[in-house]
């Protein structure tokens, strides 16, 4: 556990080494929200859903830091594997080096969770704070998950970011509040479906149920346990 | 790397007649490379039987043209890549410099040191003791807080052997292990591997010159996938 926690650490040090980065994990959740969350209303319109106003705004919140989680998931996982899977040979073992690099990116995950919370503070009043906090932060954990998962077996930036983009779009027009039904596969299958009813029910000042918040908390659960095998199984000695 | 003390097989089969003192033993290891999208591509063979062995104190080897399978050799042996068919057999630790670094760019040469020394197990004392001396064997003492993307070619060279040997192990695999360094760190790299080989340890390099055939206890040759002795 000591092992998990120091290895842990040095992936998080070195991820708060680009600056760069960090800015953009930060300013670009702000700007999309700020600036795209009044034409998603429109959008959902065109589409047939239902997302309008407040709840609009407060999807878009949980979009951002679902493409951002995603795509920060993919590059640090693929940029780090050969290196990571050196480590996991040497002795620390592919589940180990999973959780280390899941738990440093967990938390920059937050960081951006944090980034699309307080645009959305910016652009309406949040009645539910910890649930719209929660909300959006399952959608990063899961893209986080998804992002980690390809990174994890796809070598090639190219190809690995069109997977990591193709999976979001689908999820996002298929998803809650873009779509007028609730049948075909792609809904049934879209991994952030619970994520985003609750943040639409945040978002329009509801509580959820406690079945909403199972089915979100399962949702995240059963991605980041994806993403750790998937991890594992790339890792692991041949 | 981990320990081997319960003998690895990669293909899942064991080789009964291997000698019962080998630090490792490899024994008709197939592997192939598929080309192209399945099924217009074709199939390479790169490795067709290959065999060695190599026993505690021994500081063998293995060379071979470009291409020839050397680094593929070694992936399977390490347990990076698996074999299509035949056996490897280890005893005992292993370490393992990989032909390029694999290094985290923004960690400094302490922080994965650091890394390594947790990675393999060893106490707070034999790790520092362990630094200590390769960092002062390898001459980059300097460079310990100096995170990997600001070093040279050949300093990044040095992490990539060091970590391989932090350890101490009873093998060692170096996958031309002294490509950028200057003449004086080759020297020292060869001082060192000599002083190891003393010591017990099993070391097998591999590389693309024959020049240090003098400084091996034997080499086999990679050719059309089989190791051949000389």
């Amino acid at each position: 556990m000591k092992g998990v926690a120091l290895t842990g650490w040095c992936f998080l040090r070195e991820q708060l080494r680009a600056p760069l980065t960090l800015v953009l994990l930060v300013v670009l959740p702000i700007l999309f929200v700020v600036t795209a969350s009044s034409a998603l209303g429109d959008f959902s319109r065109a589409l047939g859903g239902d997302a309008r106003g407040e709840a609009a705004t407060a999807l878009a919140a949980g979009w951002a830091s679902a493409f951002l989680a995603g795509a920060f998931g993919f590059f640090q996982t693929m940029s780090s594997h050969e290196a990571d899977q050196r480590l996991a040979l040497a002795g620390l073992g592919p589940a180990a080096t999973a959780i280390a690099r899941l738990s440093s990116a967990l938390a920059m995950v937050a960081t951006v969770t944090a980034a699309a919370f307080v645009a959305l503070r910016l652009q309406q009043s949040v009645p539910h704070v910890a649930h719209t906090f929660l909300a959006i932060f399952a959608y990063a954990c899961i893209y986080l998950a998804i992002g980690t998962a390809v990174g994890s077996i796809v070598r090639d930036p190219l190809a690995g970011s069109l997977m990591v983009v193709f999976i979001f779009l689908l999820d996002v027009f298929s998803g809650p509040g873009m779509s007028s039904g609730t049948s075909g596969l792609a809904t049934v299958l879209s991994p952030s479906q619970k994520a985003g009813e609750l943040l639409l029910a945040a978002g329009g000042r509801t509580s959820s149920s406690p079945g909403d918040w199972i089915g979100a908390g399962l949702s995240v659960a059963i991605a980041v346990t994806i993403a750790l095998s998937v991890f594992w199984f790339a890792a692991r000695r041949r | 790397m981990e320990d081997e003390s319960a003998n690895l097989s990669v293909a899942g089969r064991r080789s009964a007649d291997a000698r019962t003192d080998s630090v490792l033993v490899v024994t008709d290891v197939t592997r192939s490379f598929r080309h192209g999208l399945w099924p217009l591509g074709s199939s390479v063979r790169v490795l067709q039987g290959a065999s060695l062995e190599i026993g505690p104190g021994e500081l063998i080897g293995l060379v071979g043209e470009n291409g020839s399978g050397k680094s593929t050799l070694m992936k399977i042996i390490v347990g990076m890549l698996a074999a299509d068919a035949g056996t490897v057999e280890m005893r005992g630790t292993l370490g393992y410099c990989p032909q390029l670094p694999q290094l985290w760019e923004k960690l400094t040469v302490s922080e994965h040191l650091e890394l390594f020394t947790n990675a393999y197990g060893l106490d707070r004392q034999r790790g520092r003791a362990s630094t200590a001396r390769l960092l002062e064997e390898l001459d980059f003492l300097r460079y310990v807080d100096y995170r990997v993307e600001s070093l040279s070619g050949g300093t990044r060279q040095k992490l990539n052997l060091a970590l391989s040997m932090l350890h101490e192990p009873d093998l060692l695999l170096l996958d031309e292990p002294y490509a950028g360094f200057d003449w004086e760190t080759y020297l020292s790299f060869w001082a060192m591997s000599e002083q190891r080989r003393a010591a017990g340890m099993a070391i097998l390099v591999v590389s693309h010159l024959i020049g240090e055939r003098e400084r091996l206890t034997r080499t086999y040759t990679l050719r059309g996938g089989r190791c051949v002795p000389g």
